[in-house]
């Protein structure tokens, strides 16, 4: 039992009152700037960079870390209160989330977003202890084909499970695709669809238009409710807890979605957004009542929460066992730990033990710290509510535009976060769904550079794509998202005449 | 309770107030910090002639992702001059990536005039330009020194057919398409490029008709790991962990003779094995097109003290980069020179643009 062993010398080094300290005030931090739409954990960790060269490896690796999953904490607190995921990893809670605080239960929903994401982070963490090396062994298998169709399975899912038709979630889709393609081509330089606008070639970034279709999106909406004399402010608030009805609904949802979300996030590149969307779509699929995902259904913002925690405990593995960043937060990360000389590596374990175990330890911990930290901070976060419309969405707007010029200081980008807002309001009134929109706008172009250096490793065959075991599983899988939702439509509509 | 309920939602706007104050500072990272040590660095930068600089935040720049050799040869220039106290203004590292390097330089273009951006670069400048990926060339920068350099090596996973850079090559001559090469960067550009020189040193004659995949984001180890590409052309440090570990063989580094201390000095150069060529992998720090006089002066006399320090030279050794410092003149006749010895090889191998 040596892993035991050094998992306890893990904990005594992350119990130390110094590296306690360090744990709470990156996790709070994670939360806050997860909170804020724009910022997310990559640039909470990079703001930190700079102070953590002062650190000793271990204090640097378990600050940030707890910036990293502190954010999935806090992401979905303003999905949830204003129907603004804080990133991409949040944008699954808006779903149910929202609703379920429009329906007056912003208590269950804060609640059960804390819960999730705990126990999703605390399980994931000993997934990392006992899977690290099988798990990035598997990752490994993803080549530019299944990369391509892992891509192309969880946009099919986020575009059949949409809101009303599917054909209108595949134009959502089409048009997210299109508009990942604008910028600089990777593989070949060319710029494309940039009309000669120099800050158009990095392309436009996919959370300006989050930002956009969300925040701004939602102020729009909210200034016609108040002419109409819609939108009351809440008065009375319960305890933030969910019920024991609640915890029977949601339990075996996020024991089912932490194990997905580790596993994606795993993959180098993947990542929460599609982690937590793809837990969403499974337990839609697995519910009885598919129709209540999207009205406030408590599964429907549990199963997400869970799985984008496990993704963030997962993007460790690439950068712990191999020294390759899983995600852009780790990517970060691992610029730390090489300036602090520490290479990030297949031997990390073997030359460092102390800072890898460190880090695992800092991260249950952690888990625990922020579940405490969370939910009376849910307490007062969800008077937001309480919060006249007419002082809450300018305030809104404000962050909108502060956040969007966080994200890389253009100017441009205010033009393109108004323009999305429009489309937002408008798309909300011809019932199109964003949600695969923006997943599109998230994977597409890496969707489409895998596509090519798959062809290109093939010689131009599309062969390569039905080569592997794995590539054909999530084919079937594609398909299965597709074609499962309409089957079990038919037959409950056949099941209900022979009633 | 009335009070209480008016006294939550006014602390409430002042947390919201407080959280947009918050997230402007972040993109700025340099208008808080810099407020705060603009009084210290007065007093350093007193010795400076008569333009009190820099008073304000750096803004440092890797064009590429963490962890990449831009990246770190940056964020350790910037460690080195804090440590030294040779600059105590703030120097964030912002990563600014895409195209290889384009999208920073067409953002440097934006900038023109800046006396606080620093960007690091190396062949890819020349390169990207030469095959056309960016309209901007190193005309449209600021070279400021020249500092070290690195080199490249090929690497193949643990169980690869290949035992050395000559049965790729020999494989190479009988059918061009047979080894895919993976690279981190873009199509035409350094990781290319090092290895069709070596390649055409080699004898193998259907360059153009060579396989190479581009997988940016530091994507390329974990493809090269999982045996999707047969070989990995790369920076000689950037896979020393795993070449460590065994997991990946090296074939060659591009040296003229080995570098590197441990399992990279074990690495035989393409000279040993009998492909008479060498890449250098030069670095380089480059400031924005029309960089002000004062601060183009203040950064080459600081970066010539920086390279006489032992912190720094304690880096170098860490990192196996060797001493290549070269002041603004020599550093711009150095490019100019290397620009068309490029360019020639480019046009060789048909990639030049028009």
């Amino acid at each position: 039992m040596e892993v035991l062993s050094l998992f306890f010398d893990g904990l005594l080094t992350a119990i130390q009152p110094y590296h306690l300290l360090l744990i709470t005030f990156g996790g709070v931090l994670g939360t806050i700037v997860g909170m804020l739409p724009g910022l997310g954990p990559a640039t909470g960790v990079a703001v930190l960079l700079p102070i953590t060269f002062s650190m000793s490896p271990t204090a640097a690796l378990i600050t940030m870390a707890g910036v990293y999953y502190g954010a999935m904490f806090g992401g979905s607190r303003s999905s949830i209160l204003i129907n603004t995921p804080g990133d991409g990893a949040a944008l699954a809670a808006t779903f149910d989330g929202y609703p379920m605080a429009m329906n007056g239960k912003a208590e269950s929903a804060l609640a059960i977003s804390a819960i999730a994401s705990f126990i999703g982070g605390l399980i994931s963490v000993f997934f990392l202890i006992a899977l690290a090396t099988p798990v990035a062994k598997f990752a490994l298998k993803f080549g530019p084909a299944e990369y391509f169709l892992l891509m192309v399975a969880a946009l099919s899912m986020t575009a059949s499970m949409s809101k009303g038709n599917m054909v209108k979630g595949f134009i959502s889709t089409l048009f997210g695709l299109i508009i990942s393609t604008v910028g600089i081509d990777a593989q070949s330089g060319i710029p494309r669809f940039t009309f000669g606008i120099l800050e158009l070639q990095t392309g436009i970034d996919f959370l300006v238009v989050i930002i956009g279709l969300y925040a701004l999106g939602e102020v729009f909406k909210a200034f016609k409710a108040i002419n109409e004399g819609k939108k009351v402010p809440q008065k009375k608030f319960g305890k933030i807890w969910i019920t024991k009805e609640e915890w029977r609904k949601t339990w075996l949802p996020i024991l089912r979605s932490t194990p997905l979300g580790f596993v994606v996030g795993a993959l180098p590149g993947a990542g929460g957004t599609m982690a937590s969307l793809m837990a969403y779509n499974n337990e839609k699929q697995f519910s009885k009542n598919p129709d209540d995902f999207g009205k406030g259904e408590i599964v429907g913002l549990a199963a997400p929460e869970a799985a984008n925690n496990a993704a963030s405990v997962g993007a460790f593995i690439p950068m712990l066992t191999l020294g390759i960043p899983g995600s852009g937060t780790t990517a970060v990360m691992m610029g730390a730990l090489l300036m602090l000389g520490i290479q990030p590596g297949p031997l990390l374990f073997t030359q460092h033990p102390d800072v890898a175990w460190g880090l695992i330890a800092s991260m249950v911990i952690g888990n625990f710290v922020l579940a405490v930290v969370n939910i009376p901070m849910a307490g007062l976060l969800v008077r937001v509510l309480a919060v006249d419309a007419k002082i809450l969405y300018p305030i809104v707007l404000g962050l909108a535009f502060v956040g969007t010029y966080a994200i890389s200081s253009s100017v441009v980008d205010f033009f393109i976060l108004i323009i999305f807002g429009v489309l937002g309001y408008f798309m909300e009134k011809i019932k199109i769904p964003t949600a695969p929109m923006i997943l599109a706008v998230i994977v597409g172009g890496t969707m489409e550079q895998s596509f090519r250096q798959a062809t290109r490793i093939s010689n131009g065959s599309l062969g390569i794509f039905v080569e592997s075991p794995l590539a054909l599983a999530l084919i079937a899988i594609t398909i299965i998202s597709v074609v499962y939702p309409a089957i079990k439509a038919s037959l409950a509509k056949r099941k209900a005449k022979t009633v | 309770m009335k009070l209480n309920k008016k006294l939550i939602s006014s602390m409430l706007s002042v947390a919201l107030i407080g959280a947009l104050a918050l997230s402007g500072c972040a993109s700025q990272s340099s208008s808080s910090t810099s407020a705060a040590s603009s009084s210290s660095s007065s007093s350093s930068s007193e010795t400076q002639t008569t333009v009190d600089y820099p008073k304000n935040a750096m803004e440092f720049i890797a064009p590429s992702g963490a962890g990449g050799g831009w990246d770190l040869t940056i964020r350790t220039v910037a460690k080195v001059l804090q440590d030294t106290s040779l600059v105590t203004v703030p120097m964030p590292v912002t990563n600014n990536s895409g195209g290889g390097g384009g999208v920073n330089l067409a953002y440097m273009q934006t900038q023109e005039g800046s006396d606080k951006l620093i960007s690091v670069y190396s062949p890819p400048i020349l390169l990207i330009n030469l095959n056309g990926s960016s309209e901007y060339s190193y005309k449209e920068t600021t070279p400021i020194a020249r500092l070290i350099t690195d080199y490249g090596a090929f690497v193949v996973p643990k169980d690869s057919p290949y035992k050395s850079i000559a049965d790729v090559m020999d494989a190479l001559k009988k059918d061009p398409k047979s080894v895919k090469i993976g690279g981190g960067s873009s199509a035409g550009s350094m990781d290319h490029i090092q290895f069709l020189i070596v390649a055409k040193a080699a004898g193998v004659t259907d360059l153009k008709d060579i396989d190479y995949i581009s997988f940016q984001d530091g994507t390329a180890t974990a493809q090269i790991l999982g045996g999707h590409v047969d070989l990995l052309t790369t920076g000689l440090g950037d896979v020393q962990s795993l070449i460590e570990s065994g997991d990946l063989i090296a074939l060659a580094q591009t040296a003229s003779d080995r570098v590197g201390e441990g399992a990279l000095a074990e690495i035989p150069t393409c000279k040993e094995q009998g492909i008479d060529v060498t890449f250098e992998n030069w670095r380089g720090l480059f400031g924005a097109p029309g960089m002000p006089d004062y601060a183009v002066e203040f950064w080459r006399d600081t970066l010539k003290k920086m390279t006489e320090t032992d912190e720094w030279n304690a880096e170098r050794a860490k990192h196996g980069w060797a001493d290549a410092y070269m002041d603004k003149e020599d550093f711009e006749s150095f490019l100019a020179e290397k620009n068309e010895e490029y360019k020639g090889i480019l046009a060789e191998i048909g990639l030049l643009a028009e």
